[in-house]
């Protein structure tokens, strides 16, 4: 949330890496970002993945056994293991670990062993068998480990952190800069470190640095090991300590300022809880207990200890802050300030929950799938090299793109041997879907591959050779040279049933299919793909479910367009009536009756982005004919009657294009499910893949978070 | 978790260590009367807070008339203010040597450490203070599941080299060690230590004290281990006593709460002070606000105010658990006042305020004490639990009419502590007035 946050480099994470990764040191100061990885992929560990990112914090990927392959929070890629996640980023530095106490273990060896040289380490009741099998490996690397039981690490300055600690940590301020230097607070507790800064902010004391070292019996780094290396910090001013009753952390720190007070330059503050504890009773964390008949562990015995070694120990939290201010003789930044800044975090609205997809971002007028507009995307590239964007976010090699059009070909080929007995239904999404339902073929393929922009090419074969079969082309269709025909062509042979087509005319089909691949979540059709995709039901299931979702309200309205188109030239060839007459006249009797003129209007579009493209092809085809010069005037004619601006949308244009290409008028809608069983596969596999099952969808509160606009090259 | 000394010997006898015949444990001298008796024996007094040996928990009985003796004394003892229940009978055994054996964990670096000494039967510490070179000692710093055989000899061979009658032992030594180790890695403990472990005049090693100190963090993967020893896994005790009634509860239920009072089941207030309960936030917190608590009354109110309890309310609990724990406040019989703090990181303070409200409501309903709550929230989700608690105070305030919460950090936890217990004080105040009235 800071604007101005100081270089990564100039911080105090930065400095501990160095110590022990200099070359990774090297690689973080030339990239700028320190990154940062999640381990445990539960409820916490996926909710503070998101208020981590919020905060600022790099998170570069997370890792969660059975659930490689997908993302969390749409964005960051999930891996199987610390160490596939390190082969694909070989500069994480920090890693976090969220899992179960039963399993933390293993999940941290594992982060140990990847060689990331900082470990924070959530997980609360570890095993203390576990925890020394974590400590001999976290020496063998030298890797500094927080925790067990830590709630982690901030660093205000920098706006870094790895952990749940709330944003309630002040950074030092200058004329609105931010600075370095402050306070450094390491404590056994999670909550006193809250209100220990919190004290701190109250006397303008910045904190450049605030570590939970964990509140469990044995831990990773104790105060030995930290107070020293983070006093030789050259921006840190003074340290702060919040100890507490049980172990002997605070024994051992004062023993060794006492012998080599040189390593410890800088003044020591030490808070110290648990001055009214009972013996041998474990206060919460299992490092809280006074063991009785102990010369160690207890209250007296830290705060003796510590005064021993010249260290201030307070147990209020004024005698903490007369004490830091008393040492310290100076502010960091204007109090007033720290609270009006909280003071609006704290008068916030709660925050609205969204969720993201990449796949289209739908804007008025402009459709941009996966960074690209779709007007270029239907200029330049094809339908089965768009499915792949769809999928990929990126477009097909060449030689990818080859076995794509091979395994569409396979699918169209390969045997469907109960297809005849499905009766055809009027309606051609019902008769679409059922066939997908029974096909065992296709059931097959996807149980059998993984690869999703495969299954959605094997898909789109299918869906082609049902197409055949219901507009009649099978015979045409099945009989065709695979080695001679191209997949646009049997696009054409199938749709058309005419072998041997010209080219312009088979571009020109194929560019409106893939006008029609996707228009984001905002369809119905999406949707209920997306909602039986949440329940976790088969691929077919809910693609065949989104399928036949697309009726006469939702993108059925070409074959009606289409005829309308014709008889307005029609009525204007017999009436000798101009075009624009004559489809003034036929709106004028249509509306009269009753009935909607279709291909008309658009929930989010004035100006239909697919529009001039597909006139464009149409006109270059020349197929730009009677009917096409009926759907750009249509719309004025149309204000004529009613006084209303209704543009004239995708389907209307498809269907003045088809009927120009003397196309039966029922393929403008084949057109549209054809193409948009593409966008429905991705959004199937992007459900599944980025999201929780059974989550309630909002779809008004989805945003997109793929690319922002980019060109094709 | 400590284990009676009972429970440690059967522990140790599954790991191949002779332990002497445990003959009864019994909790009256009537219960003797089923018991045959071979004399010399042993009665031990079943307490978990050490010292008990100076305090006369432990006495050997040659006649029936003084085992009885011993017994009717012995359970009107009481050890550092804990009752004795339970008294063991085992056989005594004839004693060569006593040494001290014992495998714990490091306190400084959290290593396995392997201290012995052919001196034992004493309080180990004082051998460390006046004979050093009495003990040897080995911090095993990779936590193999088993000892290294080496030095299992060489602890041996410290041992005989200490004591020439260990000579005959030493294989039988080793072995010990060995299986002592196996013990303390198989059962995961924190401490097993045998003081002393005595070699018979026959070549015997026989473990005759024992203290065993389970890991709690590892209970829920020892059950097959606690269930040989008689031990409900559901189950839980502090290293020196049973749970008071409330910490049961809270157990129960799935927080930490431990009571600060003697004897809270039937506790007797001083009417001059005020006695704060607190539902404080994380574990940490919750052991400094206790020290806040005394810290405030000492500078502010004579010292008259009085902390009821420790507890661990943070974590992320759920909502209902949230209202279980100002439940329990308010069925103390102590409680005048409860101070709350949640400073919300991994827990929300929507949570919080949720079942927060939600037991006051449920008390209003049910007509159960109210107990006025001062305190403050800050942090994670702070901005829906504000708006949930100005809805909830328009939609009922009768149960809330005592619910002060501080809503961010503009005033430090110290001065919403002093503020509630200045609060406190007056309520109390005008409640003796009214009873005055009356």
């Amino acid at each position: 949330m800071t604007t101005d946050k100081l270089a990564v480099d100039q911080g105090l994470l930065y400095y501990l890496i160095k110590h022990i990764r200099p070359e990774l040191a090297q690689k973080i100061s030339e990239k700028k970002t320190i990154e940062t990885m999640i381990v445990g992929l539960g409820r916490q560990g996926t909710r503070h993945a998101q208020l981590m990112m919020e905060y600022g914090t790099n998170v570069t990927c997370g890792v969660a056994p059975g659930k490689g392959g997908t993302y969390v929070h749409e964005t960051v890629p999930v891996y199987e293991s610390a160490e596939s996640a390190k082969r694909k980023y070989p500069d994480i530095a920090v890693a976090s670990i969220w899992k179960h106490y039963s399993s933390a273990k293993d999940a941290t060896i594992e982060a140990i062993r990847s060689g990331i040289p900082i470990v924070v380490l959530i997980s609360e009741f570890i095993p203390l068998k576990d925890v020394r099998d974590i400590l001999v490996e976290a020496r063998k690397h030298k890797t500094i480990l927080f925790g067990g039981n830590t709630p982690g690490i901030i660093f205000p300055p920098e706006g870094i952190k790895v952990g749940m600690l709330p944003d309630i940590f002040q950074a030092q301020k200058t004329d609105n800069k931010t600075g370095p230097k402050g306070v450094t607070i390491l404590s056994r507790s999670g909550a006193i470190l809250y209100h220990l800064s919190d004290a701190l902010a109250s006397a303008g004391i910045a904190q450049n640095g605030v570590l939970g070292v964990g509140g469990d019996g044995a831990i990773g780094s104790r105060f030995i090991d930290l107070v020293s290396r983070i006093m030789q910090y050259e921006h840190t001013d003074l340290v702060v300590i919040a100890g507490e009753i049980g172990g002997m952390q605070e024994e051992l720190l004062a023993q060794d300022m006492e012998a080599n007070p040189e390593k410890y330059p800088k003044p020591l503050v030490a808070l110290i809880s648990g001055a009214n504890a009972p013996e041998g009773k474990t206060m919460g964390h299992a490092g809280a207990v006074i063991s009785p008949g102990q010369s160690y562990g207890t209250y007296q015995t830290k705060k003796e200890s510590l005064e021993k070694a010249g260290v201030t120990v307070v147990n209020h939290q004024r005698d903490l802050i007369d004490a830091v201010r008393s040492k310290l003789n100076r502010i960091y930044f204007d109090i007033e300030e720290y609270y009006s800044k909280m003071r609006k975090k704290w008068d916030a609205r709660p925050p609205v929950k969204t969720w993201g997809t990449l796949v289209t971002n739908v804007m008025p007028n402009n459709l941009i799938i996966r960074g690209y507009p779709l007007q270029e995307i239907i200029a330049e590239k094809g339908f089965l090299e768009t499915s792949y964007l769809l999928l990929k976010g990126e477009f097909p090699e060449e030689a990818q793109l080859k076995e794509l059009e091979d395994i569409a070909k396979e699918a169209i080929k390969q045997e469907f041997a109960d297809l005849k007995s499905i009766t055809i239904s009027s309606d051609i999404s019902k008769t679409l879907g059922t066939l997908m339902l029974v096909d065992n073929k296709l059931a097959d393929f996807v149980r059998l591959n993984s690869e999703e922009t495969k299954i959605a090419a094997y898909t789109l074969g299918r869906v082609l050779k049902y197409f055949a079969y219901i507009l009649g082309n099978l015979d045409q269709l099945e009989s065709s040279s695979v080695s001679e025909t191209s997949f646009s062509e049997m696009i054409y042979i199938g749709l058309v049933k005419e072998k041997n087509p010209d080219t312009l005319k088979v571009k020109l089909l194929e560019a409106m299919i893939t006008a029609c691949v996707d228009h984001g979540i905002t369809p119905p059709s999406a949707q209920a793909t997306i909602i039986l995709a949440s329940t976790r039901a088969n691929y077919e299931v809910a693609v065949a479910g989104g399928l036949q979702a697309i009726t006469d309200v939702h993108g059925g309205a070409g074959q009606k367009a289409a005829k309308f188109f014709l008889s307005v030239v029609e009525k204007a060839e017999k009436e000798k009536l101009e075009l624009d007459e004559s489809t003034f006249k036929l709106i004028r009797e249509t509306i009269k009756t009753g009935k909607r003129i279709e291909g008309l209007g658009h929930r989010i579009h004035t100006q239909d982005p697919r529009r001039d493209v597909l006139w464009k092809l149409a006109e270059d085809a020349g197929y730009a004919k009677s009917c096409v010069d009926v759907s750009k005037m249509i719309s004025s004619a149309f204000h004529r009657v009613r006084g209303m601006n209704l543009p004239i949308n995708v389907d209307g244009v498809i269907a003045a294009i088809t009927a120009d290409m003397g196309l039966d008028p029922k393929l403008a809608k084949v057109i549209f499910v054809f193409g948009r069983t593409a966008g429905l596969a991705a959004h199937y596999f992007e459900e599944i893949n980025t999201q929780p099952q059974m989550r309630r969808i909002a779809f008004d509160k989805a945003t997109y978070k793929g690319p922002s606009i980019r060109e094709i090259k | 978790m400590k284990l009676y000394e009972y429970e440690a010997k059967q522990i140790f006898e599954q790991f191949n260590l002779k332990i002497p015949k445990q003959i009864a444990i019994i909790e009256s001298v009537e219960d003797l009367v089923d018991i045959s008796l071979e004399f010399p024996i042993m009665i031990k007094a079943m307490v978990l807070i050490g010292g008990r040996g100076k305090a006369g928990g432990i006495k050997k009985a040659e006649t029936i008339e003084e085992t009885e003796n011993i017994i009717k004394e012995m359970l009107g003892l009481t050890i550092h203010g804990y009752p004795i229940k339970k008294i063991l009978l085992e056989e005594a055994v004839d004693i060569a040597s006593e040494i001290y054996l014992s495998i714990t964990t490091d306190p400084a670096t959290f290593d396995i450490v392997l201290v012995t000494s052919a001196s034992g039967g004493v309080d180990i510490e004082e051998v460390a203070r006046t004979k050093p070179d009495e003990i040897w000692k080995k911090v095993l710093r990779n936590n193999d599941k088993s000892l290294n055989a080496e030095i299992g000899k060489k602890a041996a061979d410290f041992l005989v080299d200490k004591d020439q009658n260990l000579q005959l032992v030493s294989e039988k030594l080793q072995q010990a060690i060995e299986s002592l180790y196996l013990a303390f890695q198989d059962a995961e403990a924190k401490i097993c230590e045998i003081n002393p472990l005595i070699v018979t005049k026959k070549g015997d090693i026989i473990v005759a004290d024992a203290k065993f100190v389970l890991d709690d963090n590892s209970l829920y993967r020892q059950t097959p281990l606690l269930k040989s020893i008689g031990i409900d896994p559901g189950s839980k005790r502090h290293d020196v006593s049973e749970q008071t009634a409330f910490e049961a509860k809270a157990y129960q239920i799935g927080f930490p709460f431990i009571d600060l009072l003697e004897n809270p089941e039937n506790f007797v207030k001083d009417e001059e002070k005020l006695y704060v309960g607190l539902v404080p936030g994380g574990a940490g917190y919750g052991i400094f606000s206790v020290d806040e608590i005394v810290n405030v009354g000492n500078r502010y109110f004579n010292g008259k105010v009085v902390p009821i309890n420790f507890m661990d309310s943070g974590g992320g609990p759920s909502i209902s658990k949230v209202a279980d724990m100002f439940h329990l406040l308010m069925n103390h019989p102590a409680t005048d006042l409860i101070i709350t703090s949640r400073f919300g990181g991994i827990s929300s303070c929507d949570v919080f305020i949720q079942g927060l409200i939600m037991s006051l409501r449920d008390r209003f309903i049910a007509k159960k004490i109210m107990i006025p709550v001062y305190g403050r929230m800050v942090g994670t989700d702070l901005a829906a639990a504000k708006a949930f608690l100005e809805k909830a105070k328009l939609e009922t305030p009768e149960p809330l009419i005592d619910l002060h919460i501080v809503v961010g950090n503009q005033k430090i936890m110290v001065d919403v502590i002093k503020d509630g217990i200045e609060y406190g004080f007056k309520v109390k105040k005008q409640s003796e007035n009214m009873e005055g009235i009356k």
